[in-house]
């Protein structure tokens, strides 16, 4: 499990866009590391109170904090400056299209701290920024394995390679499932529960199907074959016959593996000739769907079973 | 494999066992028992009542609805059905590590 350093020009430029963010000063200061993944509003800390200030956040002033330090005595107001700029800030960002004074920025200058401006409500720009952080700062990973989405169930298709892998990806693509990663499936932890798969940027949307070559999926079977990313809800791993000693007849207790410490359900699927493995990997899914919804067959059929020996009529 | 099977006497042998665990051939112990018998080369079948099914299909098993006390013909027909019969009584009488 890696955690990827989230610089304020990584900050920057994923939300460029999104959050409307101008760079106005401290351009220097780009490669400063954000340690926290959330924002901070340093009204405190303006007001003279700098215990407990989370100065490891992205600042932002908003309305509130803007008009507090016009209201101030410029003498005051540059002390306050002074000591905020004291602390080892990542960056500061003005909300509403406000602008810091001229001091500000040639403090923010001095002090290599870079200084951004945006259009967006604080209110907005937090909710939208703290997201975004989130997701930086998550916990990620990479599954080897194909990754299919079937009917909203998000399936990593492991097994070592030349097992079938791709054919069966190719198979479940032309059933109307979309591919969502070849080959290599990378994974984030989001709200510390869900694992999210994607695939990599610079792969997406194709495939490398041995003796044909690189395939790009969307051009040709079509929009929908794709997915950017899907939550992960099932494991198939396969595996050749033989090299399964115990096979699940029963599927009535699930099996998991451990993917960025949540477990996910995983089932193995043994491999021989002329098994069509597309048409397994599609039913584990639909299975795995069912005994989502709380509804075990293997169980059911058990419980029934039972009942007619022990002669109970009730079931 | 097919060597032994050549040369190996192939036998023929039946075998009356008792269904002695509380809830009787549920499906855990049915895939034990499918499982133990898919090891060996040998045809394995179990009758109850006269109705036979094969010993290597969980399904089939189940089908019985054998419960406790039940009494069932095991039969196994092959090279090594000795041994099937053997490990599956075995099985049996272990009461499938349940009880």
């Amino acid at each position: 499990m890696q955690r990827d350093v989230v610089t304020v020009e990584k900050f920057y430029t994923a939300n460029e866009t999104p959050l409307d963010l101008n760079l106005v000063a401290g351009a220097n200061g780009l490669k400063r590391i954000i340690r926290e993944p959330t924002v901070n509003r340093p009204g405190l800390a303006l007001a003279g109170f700098t215990r407990y200030f989370a100065s490891k956040r992205v600042q932002v002033i908003g309305n509130a904090e803007s008009h507090f330090l016009k209201s101030l005595p410029a003498g005051q107001r540059a002390a306050r400056y002074k000591a905020l700029f004291g602390h080892k800030i990542p960056c500061f960002v003005f909300s509403r299209q406000h602008r810091p004074d001229k001091l500000f920025l040639k403090l923010a200058e001095e002090a290599n701290i870079p200084i951004f401006t945006s259009s967006l409500i604080t209110m907005k720009f937090i909710n939208l920024a703290t997201l975004s952080l989130e997701m930086m700062f998550a916990p990620r990973g990479t599954e080897l394995g194909s990754m299919v989405d079937i009917l909203g169930v998000g399936v990593i298709i492991r097994g070592e390679s030349g097992i079938g892998k791709s054919e069966s990806v190719l198979a479940l693509i032309e059933r109307g499932y979309s591919l969502v990663a070849d080959d290599v499936t990378k994974v984030t932890l989001v709200d510390g529960r869900d694992v999210m798969g994607t695939s990599s940027d610079l792969t997406r949307d194709h495939m490398e199907v041995r003796g044909i070559g690189i395939v790009n999926v969307a051009a040709m079977f079509g929009v929908r074959s794709i997915r950017h990313e899907k939550k992960v809800d099932l494991i198939v791993t396969l595996k050749l016959w033989d090299q399964v000693p115990d096979v699940d007849r029963l599927g009535m207790e699930d099996q998991y593996v451990r993917i960025l410490g949540v477990d996910v359900t995983h089932v193995t699927i043994p491999v021989r000739p002329g098994r069509d493995l597309a048409r397994l990997i599609e039913v584990a899914a639909f299975q795995a769907k069912l005994k989502a919804s709380g509804y075990n067959p293997a169980s059911e059929l058990n419980q029934r079973l039972i009942a007619k020996m022990t002669g109970d009529k009730t079931l | 494999m097919s060597t032994a099977r050549k040369h190996g006497e192939s036998h023929s042998i039946s075998k009356e066992v008792i269904v002695q665990n509380k809830l009787g051939i549920h499906a855990r112990p049915s895939a034990m028992f499918v499982k133990t018998a898919s090891r060996f080369e040998c045809d394995i079948f179990v009758a109850k009542d006269g109705e036979e099914v094969n010993g290597k299909s969980i399904m089939g098993l189940m089908m019985l609805a054998a419960g406790p006390g039940c009494k069932l013909l095991v039969r196994a027909e092959g090279v090594d059905a000795l041994k099937a019969i053997e490990e599956l009584e075995s099985l049996l009488r272990r009461k499938f590590d349940e009880d």
